[in-house]
């Protein structure tokens, strides 16, 4: 059965992606940046696991709003780089993994979580710009992902509570994929950051070093919270810390913060947690709770 | 009304992209996210004015992108991640939508930030 080694929640600024691609790792604005990363990338090259798993949300790119995914399941071979106004960014196209993504679908729609499938459409930054930060290509991609879309655009958004059982429903699709595959779960977004209004531009540097120590400790306390709070507290797109309860929901308690960056150079604090499972037990015990 | 959202109103110079704003600002918000592919960006790179017609944009709509007018369009309904295309055609960054949305210029916008340079 497929295995879930650990978690990853990390900021996904299209800037993170640009740094990387102008070869920026030495330049001292964007060094601890790259310096935040390195942990991640070295724990991944270490596990070498065959499939990262996304909750990410698309930005208008992929999908517009005459038929906006709350939530959506790629099920594609591969994903184009999508084009976001000035041409892809140059890295290859990403890598699907299909016969897991279907069995994702049959689980979730089984475990009545209906979700959305697409394929043979592009994925912007929400996904590769973090993904070249910790598992660059060389020239291809160390391995495969799945990408999950989840809405945190167009109000109404799924709750905080929502996207924590649709972790732990992915969960159980993946424990109950029959080959070995070790998959770590990647939530992008956040942290804090407006990128509207005369608010424009507002941060909560205490609220984001609250977030980073709950997401870990008592991730139950986020999902409780509303979306006006998460807004109040970390801005507007602060609100796409809802994918990293994705991604938490997704892993058992047991799972442990062995590493964190925080960055506020501009609008966007940029952070990455890195969540370690222990290496036995008995994980399917813990997918029911 | 939307549970989740009770109380949102009261934070001050925020706009919430909702059903509402998606649906007042759906033609304009269509033309901007049209700009990633590029036979549109190239037409409207060309001639603006033509791109703005085939889009059937209204006059308001149309001097607010004209004009770039940052502030305005996102008090419109305009979703910032359409104007982002917008901003990439135009070559504008984001910090310095930011500042407009703020009423500021990129240069006092900047000054408020940490590390200036990292963009």
């Amino acid at each position: 059965m497929a295995r879930i080694i650990g978690g990853i929640g990390t900021s996904h600024v299209p800037t993170i992606g640009a740094a990387y691609d102008r070869k920026k790792q030495s330049d001292p604005d964007w060094a601890p940046l790259f310096k935040g990363y390195e942990p991640v990338k070295a724990w991944l090259d270490g596990k070498k696991p065959d499939v990262l798993v996304f909750f990410y949300n698309d930005h208008a790119t992929t999908f517009f709003f005459d038929h906006y995914p709350t939530f959506a399941l790629g099920v594609s071979a591969e994903y184009p780089i999508a084009d976001e106004g000035s041409g892809p960014r140059p890295v290859p196209p990403l890598k699907g993994h299909p016969a897991l993504a279907r069995h994702m679908a049959d689980s979730l729609v089984n475990d009545e979580f209906d979700i959305s499938v697409w394929q043979d459409l592009p994925i912007d930054h929400g996904v590769h710009s973090p993904l070249t930060m910790f598992w660059p290509p060389s020239p291809g991609w160390p391995g495969k992902i799945v990408p999950i879309e989840i809405n945190v655009l167009q109000h109404p958004i799924p709750t905080p509570a929502r996207c924590w059982k649709l972790g732990r429903a992915v969960r159980r699709a993946l424990l109950s994929y029959p080959e070995d595959l070790k998959v770590v779960i990647v939530g992008t977004g956040g942290l804090s950051h407006q990128m509207n209004g005369e608010r424009a531009g507002f941060n909560n540097e205490k609220w984001d070093m609250k977030f980073l120590d709950l997401i870990a400790r008592d991730p139950k306390k986020l999902t409780a919270m509303r979306h006006a709070d998460y807004i109040r507290l970390g801005g507007t797109e602060g609100a796409e810390e809802i994918m990293w309860l994705a991604m938490r929901g997704a892993l058992s308690p047991r799972a442990r913060k062995i590493h964190q960056n925080y960055y506020l150079p501009m609008t966007t604090a940029m952070a990455v947690a890195l969540f370690e499972e222990p290496a036995t037990g008995s994980e399917s015990k813990d997918a029911r709770s | 009304m939307n549970p989740q959202l009770k109380g949102v109103e009261k934070i001050e110079g925020t706009h919430i992209f909702n059903l509402e704003a998606s649906a007042k600002a759906l033609r304009l918000n269509r033309f901007l996210h049209g700009l990633t592919i590029p036979h549109n960006r190239t037409l409207f790179k060309a001639n603006p004015e033509a791109a703005l017609d085939k889009a059937d944009l209204s006059a308001q709509e149309r001097r607010m992108v004209r004009e770039l007018d940052w502030a305005a369009l996102i008090r419109y309904g305009a979703s910032f991640f359409c104007l982002e295309k917008l901003g990439r055609v135009k070559g504008v960054s984001n910090p310095e939508m930011v500042a407009g949305f703020r009423g500021e210029s990129l240069e006092e916008f900047l000054k408020t930030r940490n590390v200036p340079g990292a963009r």
